[in-house]
């Protein structure tokens, strides 16, 4: 048993993720090319997202050798403007898989960063060259490293740091990659593409090996509001998750040493160290006081000692059961224990200490939107007392509140402020500019959620103009992220094959498009390589009532324009047959003079004419 | 003989008049309307099978009351308006020069004014229009059909078309017999000494009785109908009929197609039902009947699937609910065999002349 343990503590999450990178969209030369370009993009564009910096993207591929075939050696850069790294994180940032600074609950491109690093090891491994990165934090140095990745130890190695004066912020990666480009080229062209469309506010460039630039230039100035950082929904939380809540909420008794007590000492502003005085002291300022503090202020109140003393004993054991508090005395080396008054409000600072926060407290304070009167019925519900700490909760208790946490249903709706959806108004700047279509209409859904995560559908739909015919073409985005692969077995394709649109009066091989987005603390993807979306029935539902709701909009439009064109086709009809009926009439009636007809080609006349013979017709 | 002339061709210039009159009527209908900034239209008789009836008194079949309008105001009715007025704007000319057109000529004529017709059948249901419009037969109008009738026997006529006013004609001065063709069918019937007009379905036959002088030995006029008879075909036997007082008898072949030729003949086509005077209601089917085909041994082919499905349809139609046409028709059905008139020649070439016409036309007269 033991020696498997330690197998396992040999893989390092370098070597995990090196043996699976299948998984993470690095299978072949041709997705691994495609998928470093998304890495590096998407954490540029986060990084600057999260700053409120208008983001500036340059992506540059250039192959090592050009005159070799694919598959071949790339080096791949992406620079940005944004905040850049600070020279220590640098590192560990680049030369190790799970570190990352994109922890805590908000809608963001990637998860902590672990594309990149997936992106520099499969580099390294392909090619054996090192990751280059030059980063300004403070737009005045800038420090450039060349790191490699200890695969085994999971650590980096710097093989050089140097640093030279600059005058802007930014970051700037580097790989050298094994790729293809004549297969990945389309591909990665669509993909710079169709991110600017949805990041109407970034300029992205793209030299591609060929030397040919792609530039797209920002056409919006507003950032949309930043996400907020939010507590997670019981409803999407698993036994891991509360596990380690619950590690982040205890503490341990703090070590008291002699900065402890000259901490101590200079919280309270004691003039003299006596026990009175210290406990008038804390209870007058206890509200300032850190948590540290308090937990010394409660262990001296159970051993009635003066500070000098307090130094020559060590805490040995919080006897919680047997509410005794057990410690060292050097003075007489031995043992001691005394008793602690559970009525006491430092017995709880203490037992609150070592123990954790009592259920309801832990649920208030650490889930989003849930207030007393729920945490208690939920207490009932997952047959758990209210005030039981979560510290001594057992592996069976854990599964029977992480089970309970899932089907309560007295939760409020997750919170959503953590979404980012980019908005109407630049996703419609956005499909005017990129298509210059005859009609356009976007919405953006009221926040939804599913399984405690919150989502937003934005959509948008345009006719006619740049667009190619055989619509709809779909353009798919998550969280900001263009989807291109698997469109076959995505929810949004599903939802808009249903649709029925020669009921909208779209027929035919329509020029139109359909942009499609879905905003989310966590997408629900089918695979590992994020290019699908699975068909959760709540965001199935959304986005059936958004592309609905376009759809009619669209039919309007596609009404008015059929009025149209059939008032231009009769218009014309009448101009050729009208002046050949007064011809004829004219010799068949005898006369030698035409009629005047003329005043009955008026279009507006026979629209009108029409348009009253119809809603009489209709009215029978 | 110069009243006659004068009174034939006063006659034809009367026609003409009305004619005239009425396409100037509806052209000064559609000038006042256009003037007046209003659509023009017009009110076709509906031809569809709802539509027709079958009228006891005028023992023919008739249009009902209901109507389609066909209005400028509807842009899908435009092309077809503007057919329609342009076809009354051709007949026009037509009737005012006295100038003959068939119904493949309106059709390439039709190119010529810009007027689109995707083929002859669009332009003849065109026609049909302007019939069932006027309530008069397209031969008034000078068009006809392409001429496949003809005739043969003492029957002096006198032309009217233009060129040929007032020149006289006996049509049993050639043995192929005349073609029923415009002129024919405009002329003035002046004089004849037969007694009987024999319709006979067939070319051959025709020829077989010119030969054997059928003309002479029953002092007859003969018309070979060539299949069913056309309207100009129609139109004529009418005329002998009601202008010379004849009588007519009427030869087809022993199926029920043939009883049905008959029975255009004597009462009108559902096609025709928004025409009047095209019907003879007292000519009268001789042969080959079915009993006829037991009669005299005939022989005979066994009736074919459409053959029989035709008896079927005949049997609701009004006018096969008694008498002779429901008799022979029954026959039929039973025996499911059909003969042609040339079966006779079983019997020797002339065995259809000598023997069979003499029994028949004694038999017509108790009819």
């Amino acid at each position: 048993m033991s020696s498997i343990e330690e197998k396992f503590n040999q893989i390092s999450p370098s070597e995990f993720f090196y043996s699976n990178r299948d998984l993470a969209g690095f299978s072949n030369p041709t997705r691994s090319l495609y998928t470093a370009v998304r890495e590096f993009v998407e954490n540029a564009l986060d990084a600057c997202d999260q700053k409120g910096i208008l983001p500036d993207v340059h992506l540059i591929i250039k192959a090592v050798d050009p005159e070799k075939p694919d598959p071949k050696h790339y080096i791949l850069t992406v620079r940005d403007n944004g905040p850049g790294i600070d020279a220590e994180h640098i590192p560990p940032a680049f030369g190790t898989v799970l570190y990352g600074s994109k922890f805590g609950l908000k809608q963001a491109r990637g998860m902590f960063g672990l594309g990149a690093t997936m992106a520099i090891l499969y580099g390294q491994i392909t090619t054996n060259k090192p990751v280059i990165v030059k980063s300004s934090s403070d737009g005045e140095i800038q420090n450039y490293f060349e790191i490699l990745l200890d695969i085994q130890k999971n650590k980096p190695i710097i093989l050089k740091h140097t640093t030279t004066n600059i005058s802007k912020k930014g970051l700037s990666v580097s790989i050298c990659l094994e790729g293809d480009y004549s297969k990945a080229g389309t591909k990665i062209r669509d993909y710079v593409y169709e991110t600017s469309l949805i990041t109407p506010y970034a300029s992205i460039t793209f030299d591609d090996p060929k030397g040919q630039k792609f530039t797209h230039k920002r056409f919006v100035r507003d950032i949309p509001p930043p996400p907020t950082i939010i507590r997670p929904h019981p409803h999407g939380i698993d036994v891991e998750r509360i596990r380690r809540m619950i590690v982040e909420s205890q503490f341990d008794i703090p070590t008291i040493d002699d900065a402890m007590i000259r901490k101590v000492k200079k919280d309270l502003g004691l003039k003299n160290s006596s026990f009175t005085s210290i406990m008038t002291k804390a209870e007058k300022k206890w509200k300032k006081l850190t948590r540290q503090v308090r937990v010394v202020v409660a262990l001296i109140s159970f051993l009635k000692m003066d500070l000098d003393k307090l130094n020559k004993i060590k805490i040995e054991d919080l006897d919680i059961p047997n509410k005794k508090l057990i410690y060292w005395d050097f003075g007489d080396s031995q043992s001691k224990s005394v008793d602690m008054d559970p009525e006491s409000q430092y017995y709880k600072q203490l037992t609150n200490t070592v123990q954790g926060e009592p259920l309801t407290t832990f649920l208030t304070k650490r889930f989003q939107r849930v207030g007393p009167t729920t945490a208690v019925k939920f207490a009932e519900f997952a047959k758990l007392k209210p005030e039981r700490r979560m510290g001594t909760l057992n592996n069976q208790e854990l599964a029977q509140l992480s089970d309970s946490l899932q089907k309560f249903d007295d939760f409020m709706v997750p919170d959503s402020s953590c979404l980012a959806p980019l908005g109407d108004t630049p996703l419609e700047k956005g499909i005017k500019k990129f298509f210059n279509p005859d009609f356009t209409a976007v919405i953006q859904r009221p926040p939804s959620a599913y399984s405690g995560f919150p989502f937003i559908i934005e959509m948008g739909i345009a006719y006619g103009g740049d667009i190619k015919s055989g619509g709809p073409h779909v353009y798919r985005y998550a969280n900001r992220i263009p989807l291109l692969y698997d469109e076959g077995s995505d929810v949004v394709l599903k939802v808009v094959n249903d649709i029925d649109w020669g009921r909208y009066k779209v027929k035919g091989d329509p020029p139109f498009i359909i942009v499609s987005h879905i905003c989310s603390t966590r997408i629900p993807y089918k695979t590992a390589g994020k290019e699908n979306v699975a068909d959760r029935q709540e965001i199935e539902r959304e986005l059936r009532l958004a592309l609905q709701f376009l759809s009619r909009k669209l039919s309007a439009f596609m009404s008015k324009k059929g009025q149209a064109e059939m008032a231009k086709k009769r218009a014309n009809l009448y101009a050729k047959y009208m002046p050949m009926i007064a011809e004829f009439c004219t010799e068949l009636a005898g006369k030698k003079k035409m009629p005047d007809y003329k005043k009955m080609l008026d279009m507006d006349h026979t629209v009108q004419l029409k348009i009253s013979e119809e809603a009489k017709i209709e009215n029978n | 003989m110069k009243t006659t002339k004068i009174k034939a061709n006063k006659k034809a210039d009367e026609k003409q008049k009305t004619i005239l009159e009425m396409l100037k009527s509806h052209g000064a209908k559609i000038y006042t309307d256009l003037d007046n900034g209003q659509f023009p239209k017009f009110s076709i008789p509906s031809r569809s099978v709802s539509n027709i009836v079958y009228d006891k008194k005028f023992r023919q079949y008739i249009l009902g009351n209901s109507a389609a309008l066909r209005s400028s105001r509807n842009s899908s009715q435009l092309r077809s308006f503007t057919q329609l007025i342009w076809l009354a704007f051709f007949a026009n000319r037509l009737t005012h020069e006295k100038k003959s057109s068939t119904l493949r000529d309106v059709y390439y004529s039709s190119q010529a004014f810009a007027i689109e017709f995707d083929d002859q059948s669009e332009s003849d249901n065109i026609i049909v229009d302007l019939e069932a419009v006027t309530s008069r037969p397209r031969e008034d109008f000078h068009i006809f059909p392409e001429e496949r009738s003809s005739i043969f026997g003492d029957l002096t006529i006198e032309y009217t078309i233009p060129g040929y006013e007032g020149k006289r004609m006996n049509l049993a001065n050639h043995p192929d017999g005349y073609s029923i063709g415009p002129s024919l069918t405009t002329a003035e019937l002046v004089d004849t000494s037969a007694e009987i007009v024999i319709a006979i379905e067939k070319g051959g036959l025709f020829t077989r009785f010119v030969e054997e002088q059928v003309d002479k030995k029953f002092k007859s006029i003969i018309i070979n109908t060539g299949g069913q008879a056309p309207r100009s075909t129609r139109t004529l036997l009418k005329r002998l009929h009601d202008e010379m007082g004849l009588p007519v008898i009427v030869l087809t072949d022993g199926d029920v197609y043939g009883e049905h030729i008959a029975m255009v003949i004597k009462s009108g086509s559902a096609n025709a039902a928004h025409l009047r005077e095209l019907t003879v209601p007292d000519a009268k089917w001789v042969g080959v009947w079915a009993t006829d085909i037991e009669k005299y041994k005939l022989p005979t082919i066994p009736m074919t699937e459409s053959d029989i499905k035709r008896c079927h349809d005949l049997k609701n139609d009004p006018r096969y609910q008694e008498g002779i046409w429901k008799k022979e028709l029954d026959v039929f059905l039973r025996i499911k065999r059909k003969a042609e008139l040339e079966a006779f020649s079983k019997y020797g070439l002339t065995n259809i002349t000598d023997k069979y016409l003499p029994q028949k036309l004694e038999l017509a007269r108790s009819l």
